[in-house]
Formats: structure tokens, C-alpha cells, sequence
């Protein structure tokens, strides 16, 4: 073999690097594997090279193979170094490859439960009143007439128990009814009880009414009762105002209004600016620019006295508040009957 | 009720505007709307009569000419009352009359352009004769509803039960004046001469303590026409139909004063001797709504010697009524017993605008008031002369007198309000008071029958003074008080977020059920109402699962393949008002569904899926157990039901529900149900207290056995379990596979975790051990590994 050619191959050898050093700075990761095998595999370029060596002389070998380690050293460096600077991309690639897609309904479906939006009503006036430091307090549905209505100032005759239209059974030959309100849960605490008491009294109701889509013969309502020395009607505001602000989560505008009710006096209705239309009046607030959320009170005299109470010495309030109401204002439902229908199409979007 | 804006402005002077006014009485507690007149004609105008002939093809029908000042028409009209140079309402081509759209019409040969109307076609009045006349001052062409309305305006105002004094024109008016600290002039009345009394007229007897006033009066020469167009279009406004002069009056001063009066035609009496007294048990009237009433006792009615003319304060008799034929009358004014009149107004299931007032309690003094008043009107529209005057006082009336301390009001309000501001808002609600030192000693007037406590004072201080005025504090004093019996239901709202993870929807269903729907189910009911809604909602709930069961059938029914629900409630069974927490499981557990790599996910809640939600939600608690359930209700399949046990008591049962009771369905149903009184009562977070767990790597050995379809699990369980407690490297074993052999042989697959606290273990320990563990099965209960 003359020097020639042994030139001549060290040549080919630098003209074969810098040509796969070109191709591998535009590789990927899989045709770097397939360049890797091009050059190192059995019977890669490279591989060759070396397997070749043993038939040149001293020095020439010398020569070629110092060339060949060189050669085999910056292809090296080079695949490795667009390995690493590969991956980044490869990383990002990857789900392409695979055809991956983000939606979420490519992933496994575990079936979606819901809690009920009253129930979710319930929960979330309980937290507010719990953190302004009332505790939660559980009535009986099955109610006497006592209870009812002639402990909160309610005597038989009145014509207030004409709204009030009420479902009558038979316990043990004992005349008993479904409360109208859970204002009867006052009573029962009274009773236990003597002052400070601040409660709300969650919980179902009945009314002996056909329904439609703003009435329902039962319903849900949440009362609340403070009683001390020295409760008056501007704490009474101050609590609701900060109810209804942290439950519709925005500071709304809010109307008093004197209303009548047996139990307390002064009476008062809070309407809110309809959220829908912003107090323009639309369908929803039947062109009122209101809507009323809730009644509330001065707890009357009269009611303090029916449970023995020194009417001189304490004061309280009373409110009580429309679940299916707020919850309708609040997610936009137009009809009380979606409630009780319990159509799965309804209950899963809450 | 219905008030115009007009009307009021009678009573008092104000310069606000309809809408102003809308929220002025919305402030001081009247819900009020203004109600678009619904009455609004269209294509109806005053027109004048200008020639009149027969009409050559019929007798009974005339030609008219009638000009609105603008054109002529020429119409066809067959009432008896037309003559030249009337001015009448004329409908139009295209006007709408009783939901009648007026067309050109060929009558007998000609044509007619429109219809000169009466007032019964206008829906004036209930019926009527001949056309309607307007006043002779009328403009020509001007549009009906201009005649009528004078662009007033009509709201709609709900006045509270206790308000009954509110319930007229007066009354409002009198509420406006507080809050804007007006004069009230109340109408002018005329002056007449009471003559003495005749020897035969009429003598009045109150028998009955129901009446506490009765005010008669007896008018004789009395003209019974068509009421004036201004009286007609009072009644109109309000929504009352015109009768005749006499009898819109009283309706007028009612809806004017709040004072209901009721007039008879005099000479249908059959004594002179009017009797207030208590009805006889089925003695029967025949009412002015052409309805037979049967009374009672407790019932109050005015009669003549021989029966009832009239339920007082409620409606009057049919055969007294005033006609046409009418030439005297006898008027009624009083004060009843609003709790009377409210029993015989429900009993008799009759509410009309009189009782609607009596029941809310009147004015002492304005039934005297209003029959003046009314005698007036009828002296001057009617004509007559006042014969007879009687006031009889069955009672004495006495003003209510209140002592209220300045200090009270502070005490309630919780800020001062000035006296000065205080005297004037009680003296513009016509309170009579006296200041001395801290105290306002207080004279209700006779119409506030409401007022009768010094918080009763206080309301309508800051009602007058307006709510939105009140101050106050944010964040103020929040103080936290214990109540003795106060509890959070925290294992339920643990139930809930448990359920709701594992895909369960939360329903609340009616408490009430029908019977029919029960016996299905074979459930008993323990409450029945005495006066349902209907035959479907007629007794309480013992049990949750038919409102379940029927939300599952609605469900599947809209296409639902999986519904999974939950309700928690009151339930009332023997032993009375409980707490029930239930949930029903049907389907598949999740849609189906294929990876890629092809491995398939499917699984439907039967028997054993249900269990695994059971005791997943069970783990709140180790006082709950899974037992033999001993008494079985019957709408379970037998073998496949337990019982759950919470502190050694039963608490309730689960299992699938008996295919021979329910409707046909593809799967079976899960249902599940517990009482949980006693476990929110008795319900505590256990502490957890942590136990070191071992640092050396875990060995996972899977085994199969196989066992007779006789033994037991729980036997073979137990052999697990004790060596678990007892053996220092098995830690856990889980069953995961249970698979039919043979007709008498299952096998079982677990898979078997060992480990010490203290070393790696040797494939050769945990061999040994598994070893010794086959050996026990196999020596105890003849369980062998599967070869």
C-alpha cells in the first residue's frame, strides 16, 4: 500500500465525518439511532475502518488509526450532543407521536356525583352564619299547634293562618301538624333555654298548596334566632347585610321594607337588586327591578312571654330565609318543581 | 287590591309621580306594582247621533247616522234608547269587543260601519239595556279609554292581614300623608234633615253580641237608573262591574271609605222589623251569587221576621235585591266580628270584598262615616228622602291608650332618633300624644285596630321614618354562644363528599306517598294527613326507597345507563319522626370504556360493586358492622341482603332489591338504607395514633386455593387474619379473584404481602411461611393450593 492511499482514505474519512456530522445536527432522535448504526453497528462505516486496520503498515496504521479515533470521537461528541439537545424536544414531541389529545374526555371517565343545590344552599348559609357565631340547631317536622303557631303569637282565629294553609294528622290521637316555618324552632330552644342564644334552624317545611313553578307544598327554610340583653334592629341589619353580601359574593344592593308578621315586631322584608337585569326589571324579577330574599324581625313581646321569658329584660331578632328562593336567584332556575323532580340532567350540573 | 292614582289625590295633596309614589308605598310596607289597565279599547270613540230612520227591511232595527267630527258612518243599531244628538261610544271597523273583532256587516240589505255600544258590551256593566249614553259634554272623536281613565293611573297594592284600615282609598291616601306629612280632607258631605221617626217605618233589633254596631238607614222615592259615567268608571277602575246607581254607590263609598254597606229593596221585606241574630242551624238564604247557603249558629245574618235577606258583612239575599221596579231601600253600615265573619266566610267557602274587609277588622267610627256618606251620594244621584237614621251601639267602644319610653325606642332601634322627629311621624299618623319627662303617652286612632303595643309604636316610627334609613355597623358584635343541644351532622356531610366522589347524585324527594305504592313494597305507613293535596301525596314516607326508586325509574326512563343516588331525610315510621340516610344503585359502574392498549373496564353494581360502596363508606366509622341480617324485609331477594350494626344496635339493612317486586330491569338494583339518629348523636372522629411501618422492602406472593362451596369464607378468612395478628413478616392479604371450579369446588386468589420491620427477607422465609400457612388451611378446613 503506498502513502497515496492511505491519504486518500484519511481524506474519505474526513469528508465522511463532516458529512454525517451535517445530518445529525438536522436528526432526530430515531434517525440519530439509525446514523449510530450507520457508523458504529457491525458493520458500520467506522466499525469497517477499524476492522481494516491490521492490513496497513506501521506507520500507516499509526496514521490512520490516530485519524480513526478522532473521527470516531467527534461523532460521538456530536450524536450525544443532539441527544441532549434533542430531548428538550423530544420531552414536547412525544404526545404528538402518540397522537395524544388534551380533551378532557380522552381520559378514563369516573363517573361525575353531585350534592344537591338546596342541600348546597343549606351548606353554604350554615358556613356564613357558623363564622358570624351562630350555632346549628335541628327541629321536628311533625309539629303542635303550639309550637306552630299560638307560641309565636299566632292565635287560632287569625287571618294570617289562612296563608299558612297546613297539613293536619293524628298521633296517637293527638292532633299534630307539619310545621309551616321553622320558626317553631325558636320555641323549642327558648324553652331549653335562657338567654344569649344565637341559632339557625335549618330544615324542611310544609304548606297545603298545588304546586307550580314558584310553589311547592314542602320546601326549605332557614330561621335564625339572637336573644340577649341588648340586641337591637340595626344588629339585626348589620348580620343580614353581611349574610346576603358573602352568599351572592358581591355587595349588592339591598332593600328594607316594613312587613307584618305575628312573631316579631318591627317586621321587615329584604328584597335584593335583581342580579339579572341590575334593578332594570326583567322576566325573572317580573319587571320589579327586587326580588325579595328573606323576612325578619324584632322578636314580639308576646312570643317572648309564651315561653316565660322576662320580655323587659331581653331582645333578639328573628329572620327567616327562602332555600329553593335564593338558590333559584342564585343559579338562575326558573322553576321550584326542578327540585323535587330529581332528573339526573338537572342534579349533575351543580 | 286596586287603587287610582287619581282618586287618592282627592284625599290629599301630593306632588309626586305615579312612579314615585309606587316606591314611596313599597318603602312604607305595600307591595305595590302599577298594573297596566287592562280595559284599554281600541278603535272606540264618542260619537253624536245626527239622524236616525227605519230601516226599510226590519221592524225592530234602525238606521243611524253617527259623526265622530271628523266623518260620518253610517250604522245599524236596534236599541230602544237612541235618539238625536246623543253622544255614545261607536266601535269602529276593526275595534274588539268581548274578544269580537267588529267587521263591516250587511244587515237585512245594508250596510253597517260599526256598532254603537252599551255598556255590556264595553264590559261596564254585567248586563244592560240599550246603548250606552255618554255625558252631553263629551268631545266627539275622542278615544273611550280617554273618556274613562283621564290618564290615570292603577296600581295594584297587597295590603298586610293586620291592615285592614288600609284596604280603600282613604286608607292609602291616609299612609301617603304620614310618610310625606300631608293634610287628609276627607269628602264633604251633605247637608241633610233627619225627619222623626214615622210610626211605621222600620224598627231595628240587635240580637246578637257578633254585632258590635248597627247603623240602618231607610231612603223612600228612590230612582233606579244607569249609574253616571264618573261612578260607572270609578267601579271600572277598580275592577267592579256597574249594577245600578244605587248599588254602586255603596260599592263607591266601600272601595272610597273601607266601610262595606249593603242596601235592600225595602218594600221586599216582609215586616218592618230588621233583626241582627244568629242563623238557626240549617236555615238556608238564597245570595246575590245565585247560590243556596245552608247556616249555622255561629253564624251572623240580617233578617226580617220571617228568614235571613242577607249573611251580614258577607253577601246579601237574593230575593231583597235592589231593581229596576226599586223605589225604597234600606242600607246597612256595621261592625262585625272579624273572627265570625272569617269562621262563616271559610266554612261557607264564600270570600267577597265585604267579608275580605270585616275579617281584617273596620274603622269604629267609619261606619257611621260611610252611611252618611252613601246617603249623601243617593240624595244626590238617586234622588230620595232620608226617612229613618239608627245607630246602635252594642258595645262601648274605648281608644287604645299605650305608654311608650323614649329609652324603649332606643332599646329596640338601637340608635336615637330626635323627639321632635318622633311627635311629628305619631301626630301625621293621627296618634294623639302627650310628652311627659321620657314618656309619649299615646291615643290610637280608631282605625289602627293593629296598634296595640309600644313596639307596635316603635315599628311605625321607623317604618315612617323609612328602613333604608338604619344604621348600620359592619362586622359588628359576633359573638359565639353554646346552645345545650346544638350538634353538627358531620358524619352525614362526610356521607355526602364520600358519595359524591364515587359518582353518587344527591336527590330530596316529598315526604308524602301514596298508600297504593307502599303495599307494593310491602310498607306500612304510620302517619296519614287528614287533609291531603290529593290521593298520591296522602301519608308520610316510612321508608326512603320508593321516592329513590322512583327517581330511578325516571332516570333510566331519559336513557340513563348508571343512576346512583343518595337522599337523606325524615322518615316517619312506629316509632315517629326519624333521620333516614338511603341509596339506591343501578347499571353499569362506569361507561364502558377501551384503552388502546385494548384492556376493557366494565363492571355493573350488583351485589358484590354495592357491598364495596358499603364498606367503603362504612370506614367512617369501626363502630359499624356488616352482620347476617336476621329480619329480612321483604323487598330484598333473600340471599343477598346483610344488616349494619352501629355500637351493637341495628341500624338498617341493604342487598339487592327482590326482582319479583320491581318493575323488569336489566340489572339488579342495590338499595341501602339506615336510621341515623343514633349514630349522629353518638358519633365521634376516632383518633388515629401512628404505628412505624418497615423501612425494608415488601415481598408480593399471589396464591390460589380452592375450597368447598359449603365453608365459609369468613373461616378461611379467619386463618388469614390470625396469622396476620399474630405472624411477625405476613402484613396484609387481599382477596382479588373468586372463581367456580366445578359444580361443589371455588377457587379463591389472594395476594399475599410479606415483611419484617428489622431485615430483607430471603425468598426462603417467605416460602416457609406461605408453607406454613397452606398447611393450616389445609389441616383446618382441607383448603388446598390449586396445583
Amino acid at each position: 500500500m503506498d502513502i497515496v492511499n492511505i491519504n486518500e482514505l484519511i481524506g474519505n474519512i474526513e469528508l465522511f465525518v463532516n458529512k454525517i456530522c451535517g445530518k445529525i445536527k438536522k436528526s432526530d432522535i430515531k434517525e440519530l439511532r439509525i446514523l449510530k448504526t450507520k457508523c458504529f453497528g457491525k458493520n458500520g462505516i467506522i466499525t469497517n475502518f477499524s476492522k481494516s486496520l491490521p492490513q496497513y503498515n506501521v506507520s500507516d496504521r499509526k496514521k490512520f488509526g490516530l485519524q480513526l479515533n478522532k473521527a470516531k470521537k467527534i461523532l460521538e461528541d456530536a450524536i450525544v450532543k443532539r441527544i441532549e439537545k434533542s430531548k428538550s424536544v423530544y420531552r414536547d414531541s412525544e404526545p404528538h407521536h402518540e397522537k395524544l389529545s388534551y380533551s378532557k374526555d380522552f381520559c378514563f371517565p369516573f363517573p361525575k356525583g353531585s350534592l344537591h343545590p338546596i342541600i348546597q344552599t343549606i351548606q353554604d348559609i350554615i358556613a356564613i352564619f357558623k363564622s358570624l357565631g351562630f350555632a346549628v340547631v335541628d327541629g321536628p317536622e311533625l309539629e303542635t299547634d303550639w309550637y306552630n303557631f299560638e307560641a309565636l303569637n299566632i292565635p287560632e282565629d287569625h287571618p294570617s293562618r289562612d296563608v299558612q294553609d297546613t297539613f293536619y294528622l293524628n298521633e296517637n290521637g293527638i292532633k299534630k301538624l307539619l310545621r309551616t316555618h321553622t320558626s317553631p324552632g325558636q320555641i323549642h330552644i327558648m324553652e331549653k333555654q335562657l338567654p344569649p342564644i344565637k341559632i339557625i334552624v335549618p330544615g324542611r317545611v310544609y304548606r297545603n298548596e298545588t304546586s307550580d313553578a314558584s310553589h311547592s307544598s314542602i320546601f326549605y327554610q332557614i330561621e335564625g334566632l339572637e336573644i340577649s340583653e341588648n340586641i337591637t334592629f340595626m344588629d339585626l341589619k348589620a348580620v343580614l347585610v353581611e349574610f346576603i353580601n358573602r352568599f351572592f359574593m358581591s355587595e349588592l344592593n339591598l332593600r328594607f321594607r316594613p312587613s307584618y308578621f305575628q312573631f316579631t315586631e318591627p317586621s321587615a322584608e329584604v328584597d335584593i337588586q335583581c342580579n339579572f337585569c341590575k334593578g332594570k326589571g326583567c322576566k325573572i324579577c317580573k319587571n320589579l327591578g327586587w326580588m325579595e330574599v328573606l323576612g325578619c324581625g324584632m322578636v314580639h313581646p308576646n312570643v317572648l312571654k309564651s315561653v316565660n321569658y322576662d320580655f323587659q329584660k331581653y331582645i333578639g331578632y328573628a329572620f327567616g330565609i327562602g332555600v329553593e328562593r335564593i338558590t333559584m336567584l342564585k343559579h338562575n332556575i326558573n322553576d321550584i318543581r326542578l327540585f323535587y323532580e330529581n332528573d339526573l340532567r338537572f342534579l349533575k350540573q351543580f | 287590591m286596586k287603587i287610582s292614582y287619581n282618586w287618592i289625590r282627592k284625599f290629599t295633596n301630593f306632588r309626586i309621580t305615579p312612579n314615585e309614589l309606587c316606591s314611596l308605598l313599597i318603602s312604607i310596607g305595600f307591595e305595590t306594582s302599577i298594573v297596566s289597565n287592562k280595559r284599554s279599547w281600541t278603535n272606540i270613540v264618542s260619537a253624536k247621533i245626527i239622524d236616525i230612520s227605519k230601516h226599510p227591511n226590519a221592524n225592530k232595527l234602525f238606521l243611524c247616522k253617527v259623526t265622530d267630527g271628523n266623518k260620518e258612518y253610517s250604522v245599524i243599531c236596534g236599541a230602544k234608547n237612541i235618539a238625536i244628538g246623543q253622544i255614545v261610544p261607536f266601535a269602529k271597523i276593526g275595534a274588539t269587543l268581548k274578544d269580537i273583532k267588529v267587521k263591516k256587516n250587511k244587515i237585512r240589505g245594508l250596510d253597517s260601519n260599526g256598532i254603537i255600544c252599551s255598556a255590556e258590551e264595553l264590559e261596564l256593566e254585567v248586563s244592560s239595556k240599550g246603548i250606552l249614553i255618554l255625558n252631553t259634554d263629551t268631545n266627539l272623536g275622542e278615544p273611550l279609554e280617554n273618556i274613562f281613565d283621564k290618564n290615570d293611573t292603577i296600581f295594584e297594592i297587597e295590603v298586610m292581614t293586620n291592615r285592614g284600615d288600609c284596604l280603600s282609598h282613604l286608607g292609602i291616601a291616609r299612609e301617603i300623608s304620614a310618610k310625606l306629612q300631608k293634610k287628609i280632607f276627607l269628602p264633604a258631605l251633605k247637608v241633610f234633615s233627619v225627619p222623626r221617626v214615622i210610626q211605621s217605618s222600620i224598627t231595628i233589633e240587635v240580637k246578637s253580641d257578633l254585632c258590635l254596631r248597627y247603623i240602618g238607614s231607610f231612603i223612600t222615592d228612590v230612582k233606579i237608573k244607569t249609574s253616571p259615567n264618573w261612578l260607572m268608571c270609578a267601579l271600572q277602575k277598580n275592577g267592579l262591574k256597574s249594577i245600578n246607581n244605587v248599588v254602586d254607590i255603596t260599592n263607591y263609598v266601600m272601595l272610597e271609605l273601607g266601610q262595606p254597606l249593603h242596601v235592600f229593596d225595602a218594600s221586599k221585606l216582609c215586616s218592618n222589623k230588621i233583626i241582627i241574630r244568629n242563623a238557626i242551624d240549617n236555615e238556608k238564604i238564597f245570595a246575590l251569587d245565585d247560590k243556596e247557603y245552608i247556616l249555622d249558629t255561629e253564624m251572623l245574618v240580617t233578617s226580617d221576621l220571617q228568614k235571613p235577606i242577607a249573611i251580614s258583612g258577607i253577601i246579601g239575599g237574593k230575593y231583597s235585591s235592589v231593581d229596576n221596579k226599586t223605589t225604597t231601600v234600606f242600607i246597612e253600615s256595621g261592625i262585625f266580628d272579624a273572627n265570625s265573619i272569617r269562621k262563616t266566610s271559610k266554612k261557607l267557602h264564600l270570600s267577597t270584598d265585604s267579608s275580605y274587609r270585616f275579617e281584617r277588622k273596620l274603622d269604629w267610627n267609619m261606619s257611621k262615616f260611610a252611611m252618611l256618606r252613601a246617603i249623601s251620594l243617593i240624595i244626590d244621584i238617586a234622588g230620595g228622602n232620608l226617612k229613618i237614621l239608627k245607630d246602635i251601639k252594642n258595645i262601648k267602644y274605648k281608644k287604645t291608650q299605650i305608654i311608650l319610653e323614649i329609652d324603649k325606642i332606643f332599646k329596640v332601634l338601637g340608635y336615637t332618633i330626635e323627639i321632635d322627629e318622633i311627635k311629628k311621624i305619631l301626630i301625621f299618623l293621627g296618634i294623639d300624644i302627650q310628652l311627659k319627662g321620657n314618656i309619649f303617652f299615646c291615643t290610637v286612632p280608631s282605625w289602627r285596630n293593629d296598634i296595640k303595643f309600644d313596639v307596635d309604636l316603635i315599628e311605625e316610627i321607623v317604618r315612617i321614618k323609612g328602613y333604608d334609613t338604619v344604621p348600620y355597623v359592619k362586622n359588628n358584635k359576633y359573638s359565639t354562644y353554646i346552645v345545650n343541644n346544638a350538634f353538627i351532622p358531620t358524619i352525614i356531610e362526610k356521607l355526602r363528599i364520600k358519595l359524591s366522589e364515587l359518582g353518587f347524585s344527591e336527590v330530596l324527594n316529598y315526604t308524602f306517598v301514596e298508600i297504593r305504592d307502599l303495599e307494593k313494597f310491602d310498607l306500612k305507613y304510620y302517619y296519614k294527613i287528614l287533609n291531603p293535596v290529593s290521593k298520591e301525596n296522602e301519608v308520610l314516607r316510612p321508608s326512603l326507597l320508593l321516592g329513590l326508586y322512583k327517581n330511578l325509574l325516571l332516570n333510566i326512563g331519559h336513557g340513563s345507563e348508571t343512576v346512583t343516588l343518595f337522599e337523606y331525610g325524615k322518615i316517619f315510621n312506629k316509632f315517629g319522626e326519624r333521620k333516614a340516610f338511603a341509596m339506591i344503585m343501578y347499571g353499569r359502574v362506569w361507561q364502558e370504556w377501551c384503552f388502546w392498549t385494548e384492556k376493557k373496564i366494565d363492571s355493573v353494581y350488583d351485589f358484590y360493586f354495592g357491598c364495596g360502596v358499603v364498606r367503603k363508606i362504612l370506614q367512617l366509622s369501626n363502630k359499624f358492622i356488616i352482620t347476617k341480617n336476621s329480619s329480612i324485609k321483604k323487598y330484598f331477594r333473600s340471599e343477598q341482603t346483610a344488616a349494619i350494626t352501629y355500637n351493637g344496635k341495628n341500624v338498617g339493612q341493604f342487598g339487592i332489591l327482590n326482582p319479583f317486586i320491581i318493575d323488569k330491569m336489566k340489572y339488579d338494583i342495590f338499595y341501602f338504607e339506615i336510621l341515623t339518629n343514633e349514630i349522629e348523636e353518638n358519633y365521634t372522629e376516632e383518633i388515629v395514633f401512628y404505628k412505624t411501618y418497615s423501612k425494608f422492602p415488601i415481598v408480593k406472593r399471589d396464591i390460589s386455593i380452592v375450597a368447598d362451596k359449603t365453608l365459609k369464607f369468613e373461616k378461611i378468612e379467619s386463618i388469614f387474619k390470625n396469622i396476620v395478628d399474630t405472624n411477625n413478616i405476613l402484613k396484609t392479604y387481599s382477596l382479588f379473584s373468586i372463581y367456580i371450579l366445578n359444580k361443589s369446588k371455588l377457587c379463591y386468589s389472594f395476594r399475599l404481602s410479606y415483611g419484617s420491620n428489622s431485615k430483607t427477607l430471603t425468598d426462603k422465609e417467605v416460602t416457609e411461611d406461605m408453607n406454613m400457612l397452606l398447611k393450616k388451611l389445609d389441616k383446618e378446613l382441607k383448603v388446598k393450593l390449586r396445583k
